[in-house]
């Protein structure tokens, strides 16, 4: 809760940062301001004071504290990531609006309304549209933006769509009101109720880029910044998750068996599609792309799981960590890359083993971690979802989920190759900075531990 | 007059003017027709919304749609010199595949509206609810918490346009163009 606020505080402190003239500080006072805001986060765990605030508008239950959590310290990791990209022009705009998507994020782990959902899904997506196009002078960085903006303002079309009719079935906007609607009214909910519910799918799959509206992700992830498209598929997915399960898994559960069927079909889609496109991709960047796709279909197979209760949630939560961590290790790497060679070809990665070990090692660790292969954050991160699955009417997905693993583990191999096996071509070292150095170093260190003990976060809830 | 009262006429009368003019906006091959039959449309909704007695949202429509965002609108479709001519003619078949997937949805809205019982209303609702003092009422008291948010939102989208529109001034952009 207070958490939310002090993230506010700080987007508006930045935009004053350029009439105050302390734009020098302000990069240490926002690294400040999340530690503080993740102390409060971390002070209101547990703390019984857990009921719907503002009218029933926003409710900072420990599921949404524990994905607020996530998003914060990915936040603050990737803040490091992005030292350099605030050192041009415009720095505090953009501080403000890095630190207004982080605001809408949070309220996604908290809403408990229509209304919210509705804002805190706008409030990260408008910031990042901008960012997305905020390298004026690439036409690649204005394609994802103009792209982006388009088919976002098309999705949130479909939820307002999806709402209006809920709340023409309902009357209500209240999230818990429509939950006791379900199970109450039984045999007597209107058709386009089930629309309602079916809109607001497809508006939150477009969201997440599961696979039939999964098109404008790869062109997104590509010509956006780095630094950007490791926030897109970090923190925004992280909060588009929190509130695609918030909505199905608490909400809408009981009506599941109307839209069952409809998200399985989806997950099986986003997995074929993503990992068979993504194995031909020679840009690392639009490879990590499609993979993002294939993550997104995991993480919606725990929401297929809608019987399990806690379980369901503590699978995607510790999903969402391990990929979150592993995407900013791998990111921070092809950043580097990128920023030497001018391109993230896989071609750029020959010979890294050579020019820089440490680097080498840490990408290694970020795809075994992102492939799932044992020992690594990922690994245990599919093992959980599928050991929910097991107990639903869906296990032929997990067959064909680990096929596509399978089809996963060569296209992350292929960056493990060029690193170790192909002769490098200038034989440079490679350097980086400190503060670089310290954030692999933590991130890898946290994607093993992650792996060796999974149980402090996969048992947190229930 | 056929046993429908006034209110009952007008809702007719403007829904069948509401579609045709929506129909025209698809219609028409000039984009500034084509804009201003939209602004008709517009109008037609905002007659509905007097219908249902909701004078503040009536206006809003008209100050806001029709208004400010169809003028400017207009302003970017005289801007570009957009005209009948410059509108690419499609292929045939595109026009025909367009067709038949047109065809197929409007097929299965038909048979989802068939098969869709009568429409009850849950709450009648407040019939003075739309008037200015009550929508106030309902958003300082009930609303509040969205109405602030929603000030974050519009300010992102303010610094998001003007980041967007400013000019460059810095010499280093090349150097960090690919990243």
């Amino acid at each position: 809760m207070k958490g939310l606020f002090i993230i506010s505080g700080l987007g508006i402190l930045a935009m004053l940062a350029e009439i105050f003239k302390f734009k020098k500080i302000l990069y240490p006072l926002v690294l400040l301001g999340i530690i503080a805001a993740y102390g409060c986060n971390f002070m209101e765990w547990n703390n019984n004071m857990s009921v719907p605030m503002f009218g029933k508008m926003i409710h900072f239950d420990n599921v949404a504290l524990a994905f607020s959590g996530v998003i914060l310290a990915t936040a603050f990791f990737w803040f490091i990531l992005a030292n350099d990209y605030f050192e041009h022009d415009h720095i505090t705009d953009h501080f403000a609006l890095v630190l207004f998507a982080l605001v809408g994020a949070l309220m996604l782990t908290s809403f408990s309304n229509m209304t919210t959902l509705f804002l805190g899904i706008e409030i990260l997506s408008i910031p990042m549209y901008v960012l997305a196009a905020s390298r004026k002078r690439d036409l690649a960085s204005n394609e994802a933006g103009f792209k982006y903006l388009i088919m976002g303002s098309f999705a949130s079309g479909f939820l307002l769509f999806g709402i209006a009719l809920i709340y023409g079935a309902t009357g209500t906007f209240d999230l818990m009101a429509i939950r006791s609607y379900i199970s109450q009214a039984n045999g007597s909910i209107p058709v386009f109720f089930y629309a309602g519910i079916l809109m607001m799918l497809v508006a939150m799959c477009f969201k997440v880029s599961a696979a039939p509206f999964h098109f404008w992700a790869p062109d997104v992830y590509e010509g956006s910044p780095t630094v950007i498209t490791a926030l897109m598929s970090t923190i925004v997915k992280t909060a588009a998750f929190a509130a695609f399960m918030h909505l199905f898994l608490v909400v809408f559960g009981k009506a599941g068996e109307s839209w069952s069927m409809v998200l399985a079909v989806i997950v099986a889609l986003s997995l074929v599609v993503s990992n068979i496109t993504a194995a031909s991709q020679n840009s690392v960047k639009r490879m990590l792309a499609y993979s993002s796709i294939s993550h997104a279909a995991f993480m919606l197979m725990a929401i297929l799981a809608n019987n399990r209760g806690f379980a369901s949630v503590n699978a995607i939560l510790y999903y969402s960590l391990a990929y979150s961590i592993g995407s900013i290790s791998a990111f921070t790497v092809v950043y580097n890359v990128s920023k030497e060679d001018g391109n993230s070809n896989i071609e750029a990665f020959n010979g890294l083993g050579k020019r820089n070990p440490f680097v080498a090692g840490c990408m290694v660790i970020a795809m075994l971690s992102l492939a799932g292969i044992p020992v690594t954050a990922g690994f245990f991160a599919k093992y959980f979802i599928f050991t929910l699955m097991i107990g639903t009417g869906f296990k032929w997905l997990i067959i064909l989920a680990i096929l596509t693993s399978a089809v996963g583990v060569y296209y992350y191999f292929k960056v493990i190759i060029a690193m170790y096996f192909k002769p490098v071509r200038e034989g440079q070292k490679m350097v980086l900075e400190t503060s670089h150095v310290i954030l692999l170093a933590i991130t890898t260190l946290l994607t093993l531990a992650l792996g060796i003990v999974p149980k402090y976060i996969i048992e947190i809830f229930g | 007059m056929l046993g429908l009262t006034i209110t009952q006429w007008l809702f007719g009368i403007l829904s069948f003017l509401a579609i045709m003019f929506a129909l025209m906006v698809v219609f028409t091959r000039n984009p500034v027709n084509s804009v201003l039959y939209l602004v008709l449309t517009f109008f037609c909704i905002a007659g509905h919304y007097l219908l249902l007695n909701a004078q503040f949202l009536a206006v809003v429509h008209i100050v806001v749609y029709a208004g400010a965002i169809m003028v400017l609108f207009l302003f970017i479709i005289m801007l570009m010199n957009l005209n009948a001519d410059t509108e690419p003619r499609k292929h045939i078949v595109t026009r025909l595949i367009a067709g038949v997937i047109g065809g197929m949805l409007l097929i299965v809205m038909v048979g989802a509206l068939k098969g869709a019982e009568q429409l009850t209303i849950v709450r009648a609702g407040a019939s003075q609810i739309g008037l200015v003092k009550n929508l106030g009422q309902v958003l300082f008291h009930e609303f509040l918490f969205p109405f602030e948010v929603a000030s974050i939102l519009l300010l992102a989208a303010l610094v998001g346009a003007i980041m967007i529109g400013k000019r460059d001034t810095n010499t280093n952009d090349k150097k960090v163009i690919n990243n």
